[in-house]
């Protein structure tokens, strides 16, 4: 299905993933983010309740091509992950808001460096959430409990942060994801403030838009922001459980509600369960609600193709849209 | 200690999950009535919102299992300001058991806690209309299967012997008639939705919550004939009968006097052996029909009443696990923002033997001092020595600081014991209790808190000599 409401056109290409239920193996925990490598690999992050946490590796093709890392504190390993990047050599960078540190690998998975020390000093960590990485391989890291953005070199080496708790220009409440749009620019979904901001290298704030609700172009808790190389906007609107597309000054372009549909890996599992491929074949995925569950929590719990837990945003240099769903253990692909 | 504030915290124990001090001087301020009243209205409701447990706790956002999804509800009740709305939950979910174990939908369990919220201090057959088409309840109790032609009686006869009119105020053929009045009430997409919760499945993409769903096809719309009463009854002409019937409002009256004033004898055993104090339901079952039927007006006569505030009644109740631990939580003021152990806590819970939104059948759980047991005894009291004996988490240095307040920081035993059982209550304990801490705390003779900084030596004896109040007999009744 076509999307076009403005200036930009988005289709639903496919869904990749299935609910995992083991701390390994094909299959999503939790997903909560996920990094395009040069070589096409796709790195998604499971923040993975019951102790699953780990990277999964996967590709366009559905192809399930490993894993990374593993639940724990030690090296290598995760409690509470939020974000994932990839520099310009491919080596992975992983936040984990649980042990406030962000762990280093190579391009194949081998442990590299950690670095990260809990506090509220420059430099110190408390909730680390999204990370990004810029053309220079800076590296941007949303401090969610200092209220701030910290910029890093990719060993660690602070060079300078901004933002403090607030909701005036510049100040953010418990942001969460980020990027780098191609002027350099960085953008933060102010959560709790229900915006994105924009600001320069070096912290300026340069532009704002959103308010709260669930109108279109309102936002309710965003939770992660990514910039097409048109300058277009595109925001996981987590607490409306949707997407939204906004114009290079912030003007709202279009929604999207989410559309999955059956993965390879979900194939796969009803071809082995035809009991309940027979009787899902009957049941409408897209149901009408009474009005006591028409928020978009329950509608979206009940809803399968719909998103849940819109958790990042990213888009990779084919003009693929990867919208990351904490809840339903997947990745919905878009082209724009 | 004041009679009034004793009286204060019994209510707020009652009602809610107890007070801190700071919040009991706020209440003593309004008065009993006001509080009374507040309590069944509260002005605002806030507690820890869902995004800031959602964004922390991804198992929680989802609950695609049981303990994920008790977590959410165990964090409401330690953090809302409005206490008795889930205690009134917690109160129905002992009642309308529905469990994880078989519905294998922990979602839809917590989607029917939240119509307790909605519908639990209303009239009760619009509680008992709103149960009956809850998608849990219905799973639960098998009506999904309860078609025209092929009648499953498993949902009218729980629904006339556990959930409104009690054994012995009906018959078998109105259990029949009531059932025909529910075929055709479902869950959406039944086939599909009853197949995942048999196989417990998650796949391919995590739990659908199920939401209400009616066949008309699948309807008996024949006459009926349920309490002498006939007619072309659907389950909403069955729900006004049963509404209307006094042995409802007897059943109900004394299950509210069970869970809000004292502990009777187990439900099985009502049929034979009469109320705790018969002429409390009466009161109790006037108000039901005097204010149509309003579970609300019930509990406010409750509360104002000779009989809730009575002496007699006082730690009458043996405190269920989730009481326990929710109020040793508050007092304690552990959990401000998000925690991993919160499941843990959810575990204990578990361990005492109330595992929340997983009763063990559809009567629930037994209760009254079939709580204790030695291993739930061992667990009660290490959780509560855990939470306060804790010096460093918030409620207890609130504690410490008010204890420091007196007499200059320096407390003779009698102090220092009369002193903390004031501020964890207050609590009133048997002088063969007051007198056994008097002599644990004497073998290190009079404390002094001048000068006192968090975790030293002094602030450990309260801390300890608090773990010890918990371990009371007193500390675990309500």
């Amino acid at each position: 299905m076509t999307t076009d409401i403005g200036k930009i056109t988005v289709d639903y290409v496919k869904t990749i993933g299935m609910t995992s239920n083991s701390p390994t193996g094909r299959g999503f925990a939790n997903p909560v983010d996920l990094a395009i490598t040069s070589d096409g690999r796709i790195l998604v992050i499971n923040r993975g309740a019951y102790e699953f946490s780990r990277i999964t590796v996967c590709n366009l093709e559905e192809d399930f091509l490993g894993e990374i890392g593993s639940n724990g504190a030690g090296d290598g390993q995760f409690t509470l992950p939020t974000s994932i990047t990839v520099d310009s050599k491919d080596n992975i960078y992983v936040a984990d808001e649980y042990l406030n540190r962000v762990t280093v690998f190579d391009t194949t998975g081998n442990f590299l460096t950690k670095w990260g020390t809990r506090g509220i000093e420059a430099g110190d960590l408390s909730g680390p959430s999204g990370l990004a990485i810029d053309g220079e391989d800076n590296l941007y890291l949303v401090d969610q409990r200092n209220n701030r953005v910290q910029k890093f070199t990719t060993d660690g080496n602070l060079l300078c942060n901004w933002g403090e708790s607030g909701n005036g220009p510049g100040q953010l409440d418990q942001p969460w994801g980020i990027c780098i749009d191609s002027s350099g620019d960085v953008l933060v979904a102010d959560w709790r403030n229900d915006r994105i901001q924009k600001f320069s290298p070096d912290g300026k704030p340069i532009m704002q838009f959103g308010e709260s609700g669930s109108l279109a172009g309102q936002l309710r808790r965003p939770s992660d922001v990514a910039v097409t190389d048109d300058q277009y906007i595109i925001v996981s609107d987590w607490g409306n459980e949707r997407v939204q597309v906004f114009d290079p000054d912030g003007q709202f372009e279009l929604l999207l509600q989410g559309q999955a549909t059956l993965s390879k890996w979900a194939d796969d599992f009803f071809a082995a369960n035809p009991d309940e491929a027979k009787v899902r074949a009957i049941a409408n995925l897209e149901p009408d609600l009474p009005d006591h569950l028409q928020t978009p929590y329950h509608i979206a719990a009940q809803t399968e193709p719909y998103f849940w837990g819109p958790t990042s945003v990213n888009i990779d240099s084919d003009r693929h849209l990867y919208v990351t769903e904490s809840a339903r253990h997947r990745f919905q692909v878009y082209s724009f | 200690m004041s009679d009034d504030l004793r009286l204060m915290a019994h209510l707020l124990r009652r009602a809610g999950f107890g007070a801190t001090r700071t919040e009991l001087e706020e209440y003593m301020d309004k008065g009993y009535d006001a509080t009374v009243e507040e309590l069944l209205d509260p002005p605002t409701r806030s507690s820890m919102p869902d995004d800031v447990i959602f964004r922390y706790h991804v198992d929680i956002h989802e609950s695609r299992f049981g303990p994920s999804a008790a977590a959410n509800w165990v964090y409401r009740m330690i953090s809302t300001n409005a206490p008795l709305e889930e205690k009134l939950a917690l109160f129905w979910h002992g009642i309308f058991a529905t469990g994880y174990t078989k519905t294998n939908q922990a979602p839809s369990i917590l989607n029917q806690i939240e119509m307790f919220r909605r519908h639990g201090s209303g009239k009760f057959e619009t509680l008992l209309l709103a149960l009956s088409k809850d998608p849990a309840m219905l799973i639960w109790l098998d009506n999904q299967d309860n078609q025209k032609g092929a009648i499953n009686e498993n949902y009218g006869r729980e629904l006339l012997e556990l959930f409104s009119m009690g054994v012995g105020n009906y018959t078998e053929d109105d259990i029949k008639d009531a059932s025909r009045a529910f075929t055709g009430w479902t869950i959406g997409n039944a086939e599909y939705m009853s197949m995942r919760a048999m196989k417990d499945s998650i796949w391919p993409y995590g739990r659908i919550t199920w939401h209400y769903g009616y066949r008309p096809e699948d309807h008996d719309a024949d006459t009926k004939t349920f309490l002498n009463q006939s007619g072309d009854f659907y389950g909403e002409q069955v729900i006004e009968l049963i509404g209307d019937n006094p042995a409802t409002a007897n059943f109900v009256a004394r299950h509210m006097y069970d869970f809000f004033v004292a502990d009777e004898v187990p439900v099985p055993q009502w049929p034979y052996t009469p109320p705790r104090d018969p002429e409390a339901i009466k009161i109790m079952t006037d108000a039901y029909f005097e204010n149509d039927h309003e579970i609300k007006a019930m509990l406010r006569t409750v509360f104002k009443s000779d009989f809730f505030k009575s002496e007699s009644v006082r730690y009458g109740r043996v405190k269920g696990p989730a009481e326990l631990i929710v109020s040793a939580i508050r007092t304690s003021g552990d959990f401000q923002e998000p925690s991993l152990d919160i499941i843990k806590i959810c575990n204990v819970s578990d361990f005492m033997g109330q595992s929340l939104l997983s009763p063990p059948s559809v009567e629930g759980w037994h209760e009254g001092t079939e709580w204790i047991n030695s291993g739930s005894l061992v667990e009660r009291v290490n959780f509560i020595a855990n939470q306060l004996g804790d010096v460093s988490k918030p409620g207890i240095r609130d504690i410490i600081t008010r204890l420091a307040g007196e007499d200059g920081g320096h407390l003779k035993p009698e102090q220092l014991v009369d002193g903390c059982l004031d501020l964890l209550g207050p609590l009133d304990v048997s002088d063969e209790t007051r007198q056994s801490l008097i002599s644990y705390v004497a073998r290190d003779g009079s404390l002094s808190l001048k000068n006192h900084v968090e975790g030293d030596e002094a602030e450990s004896r309260v801390g300890g000599l608090l773990s010890i109040i918990g371990a009371t007999r007193e500390y675990q009744l309500n």
